[in-house]
């Protein structure tokens, strides 16, 4: 029997990894990088990572070289042969995400990112921001038609997007929306409502609008204006896009960026660089703590839908 | 330690040089690739140390480190999907399976090629062993490169994950299948064309019978081959999607739209500027989706799908392994092949 020091560095990775995807769950931090639609995939990962821990902890003490079932020529490293320069820069590669994942706490998305994403831009500023949003909007009406379900409820359920709305809930909401003078962004609405908003901006202009979110300062605006912006998470934090409303406000300048904010303010139809923009001119304005939830979710179709 | 593995290390050496010169060649590629992973780490490290300077991390870094960890959440369940079905083909299934559905005629060969490798889940990084083996017991070269292209394009775990990067978005998924399979075609087609011999650096093909020998072994024993097979494929790959996603993670976080737009400003341009992301990146197929996806408010469609179709097809780290298994110039030539029938492909799709 032999000590197979590479296979004991396999073996403590796939346990750390086991350890990290089991903590996110653990902590609830998972809901910091992946909408939770999905967050079956990586519970199953925690099994898979488990399992395969299981097997390497065999490989640890072993057979001086039993013969490997695959020929020779299988091109990938197996750990028995000598160390490099080369495997000691691959392990240190696989090991820095768990290293930074320990060591680094979460980080909700800021405007920093905001500005690298870029909000004015996608209202037509830009080149491709156009067809950008447009495919957005296309997204919502379908959803508008397609879809019955809550993603992510105001109620703070745990798992909000086990939460499951009737289709008469849905359309309910909606008609909400179209009816009542006041409209309150909830989470669970706020990309159906952002979209309808912004594809008939004309029959909504005049009522209130409720929403909270973070101050986004981008570059271009003036002093009395901000953005009250939220990420929309499709999948992962990577493919967050911002979305929110323009507000104008007297007293902008006093406000922080990335400071978290309600507000309640008047729609009316703004104007960037040529093109209508709904546009908050803020009545009032408080500030208020990062929710535990920060990101909105888009309601997704589902399979065979 | 380094004596503890004294004695494995010449045990190796003396394996080595039974070897004939292709394992010296290969030797060669470990330096490049030594090389490629070493710059990666640079990139890695380079921030560190900035932050370092000032004794605290940048505010930045958090930021950067959710978007890189964001991604490698959502992409290792994929990876692991994957190197379980690796393993499983390495260790169940032998080439003759698939060989056997090569027909004779040239065509009908690479169509049923492109099919088979449609039907074969495989990463980039695990084909071209296969594919080095298949080319060896006789499959023609045209063949084995249609095989090459569609095994990690199209394949169910590529089409659910692209499904679900996308937001549960058939589309993206439909046209990555459907434009990639055209294009392996017209790539395959051309290479059968161009090329009558099989390409492969003189040496291969000397070690062709030793796969088969593990028929005989107890199931159980063999599922746990492949589990093994499975681990170290895992190794293998994750640390090419670590520093994929590294890179990816850090250009959302200091690169900004405006200066993205502006290097690739018109369609053309745009669509040039993924396909190089995808060969530097050198993503696996089965989660390069989820990266696609994240430039989708900076990118037009037709660009992401350049990216989608042609990081499968060829990048950085399988070129690196092609060149180990055939000649430079057929290398050099597939590699032209595939760049310029890709870009025409998914920029003629906008006229759809």
């Amino acid at each position: 029997m032999k000590f197979h020091f590479q296979h004991f560095l396999k073996a403590l990775l796939l346990g750390l990894f086991t350890l990290f995807f089991a903590n996110l769950h653990i902590t609830g931090d998972i809901i910091k990088y992946i909408n939770p639609k999905y967050d079956y995939m990586s519970k199953m990962t925690v099994i898979f990572f488990f399992v395969l821990l299981l097997i390497q902890v065999t490989r640890i003490w072993q057979e001086k070289h039993t013969h490997h079932v695959c020929s020779h020529r299988c091109d990938h490293d197996h750990g028995n042969s000598h160390w490099s320069l080369r495997r000691v820069v691959s392990y240190s590669i696989v090991a820095f995400p768990i290293v930074t994942g320990f060591m680094v706490p979460p980080a909700t998305l800021d405007a920093s990112i905001a500005a690298n994403k870029g909000f004015l831009v996608s209202q037509g500023g830009g080149q491709s921001g156009g067809t950008e949003r447009k495919s957005l909007m296309e997204g919502a009406e379908s959803l508008v038609e397609k879809e019955d379900i809550d993603i992510y409820s105001s109620e703070h359920v745990p798992l909000p997007n086990e939460n499951y709305l009737s289709e008469q809930e849905y359309d309910g909401k909606l008609r909400l929306l179209q009816e009542s003078e006041s409209i309150q962004m909830t989470e669970d609405m706020f990309s159906t409502y952002y979209g309808e908003i912004n594809d008939n901006l004309e029959s909504y202009v005049g009522k209130t609008i409720k929403m909270s979110g973070f101050v986004f300062k981008e570059e271009g605006l003036t002093g009395n204006q901000l953005v009250i912006s939220r990420f929309l998470i499709t999948h992962c934090v990577a493919d967050a896009s911002i979305i929110g409303f323009l507000t104008e406000f007297t007293g902008a300048v006093t406000i922080q960026e990335d400071a978290w904010v309600e507000i309640e303010g008047v729609l009316e139809v703004g104007n960037y660089n040529g093109y209508d923009l709904p546009l908050l001119k803020a009545t009032s304005l408080n500030v208020v703590e990062e929710p535990s939830e920060p990101y909105i979710y888009p309601v997704l179709k589902m399979l065979g839908n | 330690m380094p004596i503890f593995y004294l004695g494995q290390a010449i045990k190796n050496q003396a394996t080595k040089e039974r070897g004939d010169s292709m394992q010296s060649r290969q030797k060669q590629s470990y330096n490049i690739s030594t090389v490629f992973v070493l710059g990666i780490l640079l990139i890695i490290l380079v921030p560190l140390f900035l932050g370092s300077k000032t004794l605290t991390i940048p505010n930045s870094f958090p930021q950067l480190n959710t978007i890189f960890l964001s991604i490698l959440i959502e992409a290792i369940p994929f990876v692991l999907i994957g190197v379980l079905i690796a393993g499983f083909i390495q260790i169940f299934i032998t080439e003759d399976h698939i060989r056997k559905w090569i027909p004779k005629n040239k065509f009908l060969a690479v169509v049923m090629s492109c099919v088979v490798g449609a039907a074969f889940p495989a990463c980039e990084c695990g084909i071209v062993p296969i594919v080095r083996r298949l080319i060896g017991k006789g499959v023609p070269l045209y063949a084995g490169v249609g095989f090459l292209l569609t095994g990690p394009l199209i394949n169910p775990i590529v089409i659910l994950s692209t499904y679900m990067a996308f937001g549960n978005d058939m589309e993206m998924a439909l046209l990555r299948m459907g434009v990639g399979f055209v294009a392996a075609l017209a790539i395959a087609l051309t290479v059968s064309i161009l090329f009558k011999s099989n390409q492969l650096k003189k040496s291969t093909g000397n070690f062709e019978s030793a796969t088969t020998g593990n028929k005989k072994q107890p199931f159980a024993a063999r599922l746990h081959e492949m589990l093994k097979h499975s681990i170290d494929e895992f190794f293998d790959m994750s640390k090419y999607l670590i520093a994929g996603a590294f890179v990816a993670a850090f250009l959302q976080t200091y690169v900004s739209t405006q200066s993205l737009l502006q290097l690739g400003s018109s369609q053309m341009q745009s669509t040039f500027v993924m396909m190089a992301l995808a060969f530097i990146l050198s993503l696996c197929s089965e989660a390069d989706a989820f990266i696609g996806a994240s430039f989708r408010n900076v990118f037009p469609t037709s660009s992401i799908l350049a990216f989608l179709i042609y990081g499968p097809m060829i990048d950085l780290k399988n070129t690196i392994m092609l060149l180990s298994v055939f000649k430079a110039k057929f290398v050099f030539v597939l590699f032209i092949l595939i760049t310029s029938i890709v870009f025409l492909f998914v920029n003629l799709t906008i006229l759809l």
